[in-house]
C-alpha cells in the first residue's frame, strides 16, 4: 500500500473541496471495493477523503410518491427498509443477492455505484489493462474471458460491472443526485455509468471531485411488479454470471409496461430496450418473452470462453418474465443469512 | 499450541518473550473424560467457534521484523540479473536477500530435491519466490520488495500435460520433463470384450482452500541455529530441507508446530520456512512472515489437473473383463509428490473393482504450470472420478443400474488388486453401495412450499422450482491408508506417568501435526484406555522427539495413534512390575484402573500415585505399520500399500436445466472406519471430505492460462458455503482390520474421493448430458 493522506469530512461542500483540489484525491465510503485495491496497487491515491461522517444516511420520501435514499445508507440497512421491501422488491432481492452480510453491512449506497470490475487483469497489477493504467492493452483479449461482456465492450476493454444494485436502479428509472465542483446535478442512472469505449478508465461521467449524495427512486404504480434474479456458481457470495431486474404492469394479459435491465453482461447495467420494446403492448405468453430476449441479445458479441451467457441471458429473462406475469402479488425479499 | 511454560522441553526456555494474542488452549493441559470410543469435547473447538484460537498468523515476539517474498510475475523467464540497491536504500529494510544468500544447497522437494529456495537463472512458474526483504513493518518490506530491479527474459510457456508426455515441449528440468510414469500390467493386454464404454474425462486444478494462510516465526538462536514456529503438516521434513539450505547440522533447525488452520496437503511442501529461518539468521532477529490470501495461492501446491482417456470391457452381464486407461497428471514447474500422487492414480486405477486384466498407464509430468502436490485424495480423487463415470456408462450400455453394475464387480476381503496384492482385510464395498442406495430418498419439492435456500440458485431468486430436474447418482472409492512403495513409514511417542499434586497425571510427547483433524484428543484418548489415567496433557509437537511423519495419507491415528500406544504399553509394563514388586504379586496377575493398580487374583490394589511417589515412569515408543514395497516399473506388480479406505456416496440433485444450476439436496455416505476412535471427529471428517468433493463437482477449479492463476482469492475461487453444503445421512462401519491399531481404518481421505463422482452422476441422471469434465458449470448444463 502507498502512503496517502487521510482525512475526514465534516460537510458536503468541505469533502468536494478537499477531492477536487487534488488530482490523485478519492472519497472513501464503506471502503470494500477501494481499500481491496488499495491494498492490490490496482489505485494509489494521495489523499483519502472519508465522507462517511457525513449526513447522507437517510432513507427519506419524497413529494410525489418516490423515495430519496442517501449515498451513505449500507447496503443492509436499505435492503432491510420497509419500503423498499414492499415497493422496490427489485432493489431490495438485488441487494441481498450481493456480496456477504458482513460487506453489505459496510458498503454504501454511493460505492456500491462506484464499484470497479472484478476483471481479473484489471485486478492483477502485473498484466496490461486500459482500465487501470490507459493505453497498456487489454490482457483479457487472449485470456480467461468467461465472466467478460458480451454486450457492448470495445476493443479497449471487454469487462462487466459487478454490481447488483445497479441493475435494479437502472430497471427503476433511478436518477444520481451529485454534488461536485461545478455544483449540482441530477444524472438518470441509465446514463451514469459508461460504455468503455476508447475510454475504458472512465467507468461514469461523474467529474472529478463529483460527489454522489443521493439516488432518488421514482414513484411506482401499485400494479406493478419487479424482480432481480441472479444466476451464480454458487448459492452465495459470488458474483453474477448473468441478471435480470425486471419491472412488468400488465392490463388484460397485455405487456402495458416494462423495464428491463441485464446484470453481468456488461461494462455498465444494461438497460435492454429493445426487449422492452418487444414486451410493451404486447401478450404476456413465453413466446413474447423469448422474441423480447432474441431482440436485445441479437448484437451480443461473445468472447471466447463465455458464449454460455447469451442463452443463460435469454433463458434468465424468460424465466424471470414468466414468474412476474403469472404471480399475483409482489415477492418478499429473502434474507440470505439465516439458513 | 505452543505452551510456553513446559518446563520438560528445555529447548523452549527462551520462550518468555514469544506470546500470541489470543489464549492457549487450557483444556489441552487438564483432564477431560473419555477414552477410545468415545468423543470428548476437542480443546481447540470452543476457541476456534469464538476466533481466539492461536494461529500461527498470530505469532509475536516482541522484537520481531517481517519477512516478505518477492516472486515471478512469469510462468517461464529467464533471469538475467538481479539488482537489490535500490531496496536496500529503503529505511527500516534489515535485509534484502538472493539465492546467492542461500549458505546450503539452494534445493528443496519432498521426493526430488529440484526447487531452488531462491531462483537462480530461471523461474519455472508464476509465484517462484525470486528474493526476500526483512523490514521493521510489513508495509517497508513490501515497498522495499517493490524496488528489487529483477531483469527477465520471457519464455513460452509449457502448459500441456499430454504435449509433455508426447516429446513437445522443449526441456525444463535437466532429468527430463517426464517426473514419473506408472505402468500397471496385470493378465492379458489383448483381452476382449463384448461390452466396450470409452471416455476422456478431465479434473480441474483444485485448490485445498485451508483458511490460515501459510505462516510462522523463526527465531534465530544462541548456538548460531534457529527455532522455526510455524504451521505445517510435517515438522521433520521440514526440518531436514531447512538444515540442508541452511547448510546447519539438523540439530541446529528446530521445528515448533503453531496453530494450523487447515492443511489438506498444502503444508506438505515448505512454504515460508527456508524464507524465515535465512531472514532470522542474516538479521538475527526474530523474523515473522505471513502470506496473504493472492500470495497463498501461489505459496501452496494444488490438486493435479488430469487428463483420464478409459476404456473397460465387460459382458454381457457387466462383469469387467478389463481396464485399460491413460491418466495424464500436470505437475508444474517443480516434482513435490508428483512421483506419489502417480503412484496412487496408476494402483487404485480402476477403483473398488475385480478386474482380472488391467493395462494403466500414468504420467505425471512438468509444466510451467503451478506446482500441484498433495491433496486430501491424493491421485485417488482423478482416478475415481474417470472409472466411476465409466461404471455409469457400463451400467448403461448393458441395462442394469448404477448399484447393480458396481455390486457386480465389487472387490471384497480376498480379491486381488491390478498391482497383484491380495485384499487382507475388510473390504466392504458391496455392503456400503446397499447401505447408501436402501437410505429413504428426501422428498420432491413441495411448489407451494418453497424455500429458495433449497433450490438451485439459493438466495438469488433464481428459480422457484420450475422446470428443475431431480436426479440421483452414486459413487464408491477406494484409497491407499498409510505411506505406500517400501517407505520406512514410522512414528515415535514418549509416553510419561508421573505423580502431580498427589494425582496421577499422564503426558504425551510426539512430532505429529495437529492440523485441525483433533489428533490432539484422540491421543488423550489412547493414553486414558492403556493406562487408566485420566489427566493426560499433550506437549506441544516439536523436533525434539522423533519423527512422526506427515499428516497426511489419512495415517496419523492409525501411525501416532500406534506409536503413543506401543509407548503406553512400555509405561505399563513397568508400572506393573513396580507394583509387582510392592504387592509382592506376579506383574501378569495385576491390570491398570482408575489411577491404581489392581491384582486380578486376590483384589489386592496400590495406588498409581502412591507407588509413584517422586518417580516418574517415561517411554518412548518408535512404531512401524507392516512394511509395503516399491512396485515394479515396468509391471507395476507389488504389495505397494499397507491399508484400503472405502467410501461409497450417493447424491441427490435438483437441476434447474434453463439456468444450468445445481442444488445437492442430499448427500448419503456409508464409509468403513474399522474403529470409530472418536465418533463425533469421524462425523467431522466424513462431513469435510464429502463437502471437499462437492466443491470439486460443481464450483471449485484454480483458473489457469497461459501458466498464470486467474482467480487467486476467495471471492473468485470458489468453495461451498453452508448454503451450498446439503445435510448428510451418514452410516460408519466398524470392521475391525487385525493388522491395525485397534482395528481402525484411516478416515480421511476417502468421502473426498466418492462425493465427486456421485454428485456428478446425479447431474447426468438429471439432464442426460454426457459431463466429462469437473468441476461441472452452468454452461456445461446449459449446452453452450
Amino acid at each position: 500500500m502507498n502512503p496517502f493522506e487521510y482525512r475526514r469530512a465534516t460537510d458536503v461542500a468541505e469533502a468536494v473541496a478537499a477531492v477536487a483540489e487534488r488530482p490523485d484525491a478519492v472519497f472513501l465510503g464503506g471502503g470494500t471495493n477501494l481499500v481491496d485495491h488499495l491494498k492490490l496497487g490496482v489505485t494509489r491515491p494521495g489523499r483519502l477523503v472519508d465522507i462517511t461522517r457525513l449526513p447522507l444516511d437517510r432513507v427519506e420520501p419524497l413529494p410525489g410518491g418516490g423515495v430519496r435514499v442517501g449515498a451513505n445508507v449500507r447496503n443492509s440497512d436499505l435492503a432491510a427498509e420497509p419500503v423498499i421491501r414492499s415497493r422496490y422488491p427489485v432493489l431490495a432481492q438485488a441487494l441481498l443477492s450481493g456480496a456477504s452480510g458482513q460487506l453489505r453491512n459496510l458498503a454504501t449506497t454511493g460505492g456500491n455505484l462506484l464499484q470497479r470490475t472484478r476483471c481479473v487483469y484489471f485486478q492483477d497489477i502485473t498484466t496490461p489493462c486500459n482500465k487501470r493504467m490507459p493505453g497498456s492493452g487489454c490482457a483479457a483479449l487472449d485470456g480467461y474471458t468467461r465472466h467478460h461482456a458480451v454486450l457492448g465492450a470495445s476493443p479497449q476493454c471487454v469487462a462487466v460491472h459487478p454490481s447488483d444494485m445497479a441493475v435494479a436502479l437502472a430497471a427503476l428509472d433511478a436518477v444520481v443526485r451529485t454534488h461536485g465542483p461545478a455544483g449540482q446535478r441530477a444524472i438518470p442512472l441509465v446514463e451514469f455509468h459508461r460504455l468503455p469505449g476508447a475510454q475504458p478508465e472512465r467507468d461514469t461521467v461523474l467529474d472529478h471531485g463529483e460527489l454522489i449524495t443521493a439516488v432518488d427512486l421514482p414513484a411506482v404504480p401499485a400494479t406493478r411488479r419487479s424482480a432481480y434474479r441472479k444466476v451464480r456458481d454458487r448459492a452465495s457470495y459470488a458474483f453474477a454470471l448473468v441478471s435480470v431486474a425486471a419491472e412488468v404492469e400488465l392490463r388484460d394479459g397485455e405487456i402495458s409496461q416494462a423495464r428491463i435491465a441485464f446484470g453481468g453482461l456488461a461494462h455498465k447495467p444494461w438497460r435492454a430496450q429493445r426487449a422492452e420494446q418487444v414486451l410493451r403492448g404486447a401478450p404476456a405468453t413465453a413466446a413474447t418473452f423469448q422474441r423480447a430476449a432474441e431482440a436485445e441479445l441479437v448484437g451480443a458479441q461473445p468472447l471466447a470462453d463465455n458464449a454460455f451467457k447469451v442463452p443463460l441471458a435469454r433463458n434468465t429473462l424468460v424465466s424471470v418474465l414468466t414468474e412476474l406475469t403469472e404471480l399475483t402479488g409482489a415477492t418478499e425479499p429473502t434474507q440470505e443469512d439465516t439458513p | 499450541m505452543t505452551n510456553p511454560s513446559n518446563p520438560s522441553n528445555p529447548s523452549r526456555t527462551r520462550d518468555t518473550a514469544l506470546s500470541a494474542p489470543a489464549r492457549v488452549p487450557t483444556e489441552l493441559t487438564t483432564s477431560v473424560p473419555g477414552g477410545v470410543g468415545s468423543s470428548p469435547h476437542r480443546p481447540d473447538a470452543a476457541l476456534k467457534v469464538r476466533g481466539e484460537f492461536a494461529f500461527a498468523s498470530d505469532l509475536w515476539h516482541e522484537d520481531m521484523v517481517w519477512g516478505v517474498t518477492l516472486r515471478s510475475p512469469h510462468p517461464h523467464a529467464l533471469i538475467r540479473s538481479i539488482d537489490i540497491t535500490d531496496a536496500l536504500t529503503v529505511p527500516g529494510v534489515r535485509a534484502v536477500l538472493t539465492h546467492t544468500d542461500v549458505p546450503g544447497t539452494n534445493r528443496y522437494g519432498l521426493e526430488r530435491p529440484d526447487q531452488p529456495v531462491l531462483a537462480e537463472d530461471v523461474v519455472r512458474y508464476q509465484g517462484e519466490p525470486v528474493a526476500l526483504v526483512a523490514a521493521d513493518h510489513p508495509e517497508t518490506a513490501r515497498r522495499a520488495m517493490r524496488r528489487i530491479a529483477v531483469d527477465y527474459q520471457v519464455l513460452d510457456p509449457v502448459v500441456d500435460a499430454e504435449a509433455v508426455v508426447a516429446g513437445a515441449a522443449p526441456l525444463l528440468h535437466p532429468g527430463g520433463n517426464i517426473v514419473r510414469h506408472q505402468p500397471i500390467r496385470r493378465g492379458d493386454p489383448d483381452a476382449t470384450a463384448p461390452v466396450v464404454v470409452r471416455g476422456t474425462y478431465r479434473v480441474g486444478m483444485q485448490d485445498q482452500a485451508f483458511l490460515g494462510p501459510e505462516s510462522g516465526l523463526a527465531v534465530p538462536a544462541p548456538d548460531g541455529g534457529v527455532d522455526l514456529y510455524v504451521a505445517t503438516q510435517w515438522l521433520h521434513v521440514d526440518q531436514r530441507q531447512v538444515a540442508i539450505a541452511l547448510g546447519l547440522p539438523v540439530d541446529r533447525v528446530r521445528l515448533t508446530l503453531s496453530g494450523v488452520g487447515g492443511a489438506f496437503g498444502g503444508r506438505e511442501d515448505l512454504s515460508m520456512q527456508v524464507h524465515a529461518c535465512l531472514l532470522a539468521l542474516y538479521t538475527g532477529r526474530p523474523v515473522k512472515m505471513v502470506y496473504n490470501r493472492q500470495e497463498s495461492f501461489y505459496g501452496h501446491v494444488h490438486r493435479h489437473p488430469a487428463t483420464l482417456r478409459y476404456e473397460h470391457g465387460a459382458d454381457r452381464d457387466g462383469r469387467l473383463v478389463y481396464v485399460r486407461a491413460e491418466i495424464f497428471l500436470d505437475g508444474g514447474a517443480y516434482a513435490s509428490s508428483t512421483p506419489a500422487v502417480v503412484a496412487n492414480a496408476a494402483t487404485l486405477g480402476v477403483g473398488p473393482y475385480e478386474v482380472p486384466n488391467v493395462a494403466v498407464d500414468c504420467w505425471g509430468v512438468y509444466t510451467n504450470n503451478p506446482p500441484c502436490g498433495a491433496m486430501r485424495g491424493f491421485g485417488a480423487v482423478q482416478a475415481a472420478f474417470a472409472y466411476e463415470s465409466q461404471m455409469d456408462r457400463l451400467a448403461e450400455a448393458v441395462g442394469v443400474g448404477p448399484v447393480e453394475i458396481r455390486l457386480r464387480n465389487a472387490m471384497r476381503r480376498g480379491s486381488t488388486l491390478p498391482t497383484g496384492q491380495v485384499v487382507d482385510s475388510a473390504a466392504p464395498v458391496a455392503e456400503l453401495l446397499r447401505r447408501v442406495a436402501a437410505k429413504p430418498l428426501p422428498p420432491p419439492v413441495d411448489p407451494a412450499e418453497v424455500d429458495l435456500r433449497q433450490l438451485p440458485g439459493g438466495v438469488a431468486n433464481t428459480t422457484h422450482g420450475e422446470g428443475v430436474v431431480r436426479g440421483v447418482g452414486y459413487g464408491v472409492g477406494i484409497k491407499n491408508i498409510c505411506f505406500s512403495e517400501g517407505f520406512d513409514d514410522f512414528s515415535t511417542a514418549r509416553v510419561r506417568v508421573e505423580a502431580v499434586g498427589g494425582e496421577v497425571a499422564a503426558t504425551v510427547h510426539t512430532a505429529a501435526c495437529e492440523v485441525g483433524q483433533g489428533l490432539v484428543t484422540v491421543l488423550q484418548q489412547i493414553v486414558r484406555t492403556e493406562l487408566g489415567v485420566r489427566r493426560v496433557s499433550v506437549l506441544p509437537m516439536d523436533t525434539s522427539i522423533g519423527d512422526a511423519g506427515s499428516t497426511s495419507a489419512s495415517r496419523q491415528t492409525y501411525m501416532t495413534g500406534g506409536a503413543v500406544r506401543a509407548a503406553s504399553h512400555a509405561v505399563r509394563d513397568r508400572l506393573l512390575a513396580m507394583a509387582a514388586a510392592e504387592l509382592g504379586a506376579t506383574a501378569t496377575d495385576l491390570v491398570l484402573a482408575g489411577g491404581a493398580v489392581l491384582s486380578t487374583r486376590d483384589g489386592a490394589a496400590v495406588d498409581l500415585a502412591a507407588l509413584l511417589g517422586a518417580d516418574a515412569v517415561e517411554r518412548t515408543a518408535e512404531w512401524r505399520h507392516r512394511a509395503t514395497e516399491a512396485v515394479d516399473p515396468v509391471t507395476g506388480q507389488g504389495n505397494a500399500h499397507v491399508q484400503y479406505g472405502f467410501a461409497a456416496h450417493r447424491a441427490v440433485v435438483d437441476v434447474d436445466t434453463e439456468l444450468g444450476l445445481v442444488r445437492v439436496v442430499e448427500l448419503a455416505c456409508a464409509q468403513d472406519v474399522g474403529r470409530a476412535m472418536n465418533p463425533q471427529a469421524v462425523l467431522g471428517q466424513i462431513q469435510g471430505g464429502s463437502a471437499q468433493g462437492l466443491g470439486l463437482a460443481v464450483m471449485e477449479e484454480i483458473q489457469i492460462s497461459a501458466g498464470r492463476i486467474r482467480n487467486p482469492s476467495f471471492t473468485d475461487y470458489l468453495i461451498p458455503t453452508v448454503l451450498d453444503m446439503p445435510p448428510m445421512r451418514i452410516d460408519v462401519l466398524e470392521l475391525a482390520d487385525e493388522h491395525a491399531p485397534y482395528g481402525l481404518r484411516g478416515v480421511g481421505e476417502p468421502p473426498t474421493i466418492s462425493s465427486t463422482p456421485a454428485i456428478v452422476a446425479a447431474i447426468r441422471a438429471a439432464t442426460g448430458l454426457a459431463l466429462t469434465r469437473v468441476p461441472v458449470r452452468p454452461e456445461h448444463i446449459t449446452g453452450t
